[in-house]
C-alpha cells in the first residue's frame, strides 16, 4: 500500500509539473532572465546546425555557368520583359491560366510514365483521371475542372526526378541558355521527356501538335512566353533578394529539385 | 486490493498520458488561432486604401515582427563558424542589415502579391518544432508557404512564445538559401561588402 501511495505522488507531481511548465510560458520573462538569454544566445546554434546545413554543389562549370546567367538575365531584361509588357496589356489573367493548363494538360504522357516509372500507380491514375476530365469536360485542356470540381490533384514529375528517385545524383550544375538553372542529370532527363512530348515534328505512332520545325518554334515560343508572364514576379523578387544572383539561382534550383525528388 | 491498486496506477498513467498529449495539442492549436488572427489583422491593413504604401508596409512590419526571430535568422544565415569569427560590433551591424533587408524583401513581396487567400493547410509538430503550412492562392497560381517556428527555451522580449526562424516557400528554405550564398559570397570577398550589398538591394 505504501508503494502505491508513492507511486501516486510521484505521479500528481509529474502532472504538476507539466502544469506549472506551460503557465510559465505565459508568463512574461524578467529582465535578468532575458539578459541571460542574450548571454546564451549562442547556443542556439547547436541546435539548428545540422537543419541548416547547406550542403555543397558539384559545380565545376562555374564560370561558364556564371556568364550564361549574366546571358539569360540579360535576355530577360531587354528582350522577354518589354515583350512581356505587351503581352500582358492584350491578355487577361484567365487567358495565361489557360493557356498554361492547356500545356500542362498535354504533357500527360510525360507525368504519367514517370509516376509508372517510380511505382507511384495511384498516381499515374489519378493523372489518368485528369487527362480524361479535362481533356473533355475542360475543353482540350483549357480548363481544370478535375482539381476545382472532382479534387483531382496534379502530380508533376518528370525524367530527372525519376532518375533521382532511383538515387542518381544531380551531377555538375549547368546553366542552359534560354531555360535557366539545371544540372547534368536534368538535363540528359529532356531527351526521354520530349520523345513522349506531343509537341514535336519528328515521325511519330501518334498524332503531335506540330508538323514542322517552325511549328515546333511557334509553339514553344507561345508556351515560354506565357511562362514568362506567369513567373516574372518572382523572378523578380529573386533577383532583389541575391547579393550574387548566380549562385542564389544555382542553389534555389537544387533545393528545389531534392525537394521535389524527396516528395 | 492488488487489482484495485494496479487499476489505478492504470488509470494515473493514462490521465496523465491523454493530458501530455492535449498539452501537444493545445499548443499547435494555440499557434494556429494566434497565426490566423495576425493573419487578419495583417489583411485589414492591405485592405485599408487611405494608408500610404510606405505607411501600410511599415505597420505590416510592426505587425510580423514579434512573430519572427530575425536575430536567430541572421544568425543562422551567417553559420556559427563564419558569426563566431565576427567582431562583435560587426556582429550588430550584420543583424542590422539583414533585418533590414529581411523586412524590405516582405514588404515587396506583399506589394506584388495583392488579392491573395491564404489558407493554413497542415501543421506538424517535431519536438522544439511546428511547422505551419499554408497556401497562397492567387488568380494564376497556388503557391506553397510553410512557416517554421520554434520555442526559445526562454521567452524573448516583446516576442511571441513560437517564434518563426524560417520560411518555406515552394520547398525552397529562404534561409539556407541565403546561407548558400553569402557563403559562396564570403569565399572572395569581406563582410563589409556583403553588409554593402544587402543594404544596396534595400534602395533599388
Amino acid at each position: 500500500m505504501k508503494k502505491s501511495k508513492l507511486v501516486i505522488f510521484i505521479l500528481i507531481l509529474i502532472t504538476f509539473n507539466f502544469t506549472s511548465c506551460s503557465s510559465q510560458d505565459v508568463q512574461t520573462p524578467t529582465k535578468d532572465e532575458i539578459v541571460h538569454q542574450e548571454d546564451v544566445a549562442d547556443d542556439d546554434f547547436d541546435d539548428f546546425e545540422e537543419e541548416m546545413e547547406v550542403k555543397e554543389i558539384y559545380d565545376p562549370f562555374m564560370s561558364y555557368n556564371r556568364s550564361m546567367t549574366n546571358f539569360n538575365d540579360g535576355l530577360y531584361e531587354n528582350f522577354f520583359k518589354p515583350v512581356n509588357k505587351g503581352y500582358l496589356a492584350i491578355t487577361n489573367s484567365e487567358v495565361r491560366v489557360s493557356i498554361n493548363n492547356f500545356f500542362k494538360n498535354i504533357y500527360f504522357p510525360m507525368r504519367f510514365f514517370n509516376n509508372i516509372l517510380q511505382g507511384k500507380f495511384h498516381y499515374a491514375f489519378e493523372e489518368t483521371g485528369r487527362f480524361v476530365v479535362n481533356s473533355t469536360a475542360g475543353c482540350l485542356g483549357f480548363f481544370d475542372p478535375a482539381k476545382s470540381k472532382m479534387k483531382l490533384m496534379p502530380h508533376n514529375e518528370d525524367f530527372g526526378q525519376t532518375l533521382g528517385f532511383y538515387g542518381v545524383g544531380p551531377g555538375p550544375h549547368i546553366v542552359i541558355p534560354l531555360f535557366g538553372p539545371s544540372n547534368m542529370r536534368d538535363a540528359i532527363s529532356f531527351f526521354p521527356d520530349a520523345a513522349v512530348s506531343p509537341i514535336d515534328y519528328t515521325d511519330r505512332d501518334w498524332p503531335t501538335l506540330t508538323k514542322t520545325w517552325f511549328e515546333l518554334i511557334a509553339v514553344k515560343s507561345v508556351e515560354k512566353f506565357n511562362e514568362v508572364s506567369l513567373y516574372s514576379t518572382e523572378y523578380e523578387e529573386i533577383r532583389k533578394d541575391a547579393v550574387d544572383l548566380y549562385p542564389y539561382l544555382r542553389d534555389l534550383y537544387e533545393q528545389k529539385r531534392a525537394k521535389e525528388i524527396e516528395e | 486490493m492488488n487489482l484495485r491498486r494496479l487499476f489505478i496506477k492504470i488509470l494515473l498513467v493514462t490521465c496523465m498520458f491523454t493530458f501530455s498529449t492535449n498539452l501537444f495539442a493545445n499548443e499547435q492549436e494555440d499557434l494556429k488561432a494566434h497565426f490566423l488572427e495576425e493573419l487578419s489583422d495583417i489583411i485589414k491593413i492591405i485592405e485599408d486604401k487611405q494608408l500610404s504604401k510606405d505607411r501600410r508596409n511599415s505597420k505590416i512590419v510592426a505587425e510580423l515582427t514579434p512573430m519572427f526571430d530575425f536575430k536567430l535568422m541572421a544568425k543562422l544565415s551567417l553559420g556559427k563558424r563564419t558569426w563566431l569569427k565576427l567582431s562583435k560590433e560587426n556582429q550588430k551591424k550584420f543583424v542590422t542589415s539583414y533585418v533590414e533587408r529581411m523586412k524590405n524583401s516582405y514588404s515587396s513581396k506583399i506589394d506584388s502579391y495583392e488579392n491573395e487567400e491564404i489558407k493554413i493547410t497542415d501543421v506538424k509538430r517535431k519536438k522544439s518544432r511546428i511547422s505551419l503550412e499554408t497556401e497562397i492562392a492567387t488568380a494564376e497560381k497556388n503557391l506553397k508557404v510553410v512557416y517554421k517556428f520554434y520555442k526559445p527555451k526562454k521567452r524573448k522580449k516583446d516576442k511571441d512564445i513560437w517564434l518563426i526562424y524560417d520560411v518555406e516557400i515552394i520547398g525552397i528554405s529562404i534561409l539556407k538559401a541565403d546561407k548558400a550564398q553569402f557563403k559562396e559570397f564570403l569565399r572572395t570577398k569581406s563582410i563589409n561588402d556583403l553588409m554593402k550589398a544587402l543594404a544596396k538591394k534595400q534602395t533599388t
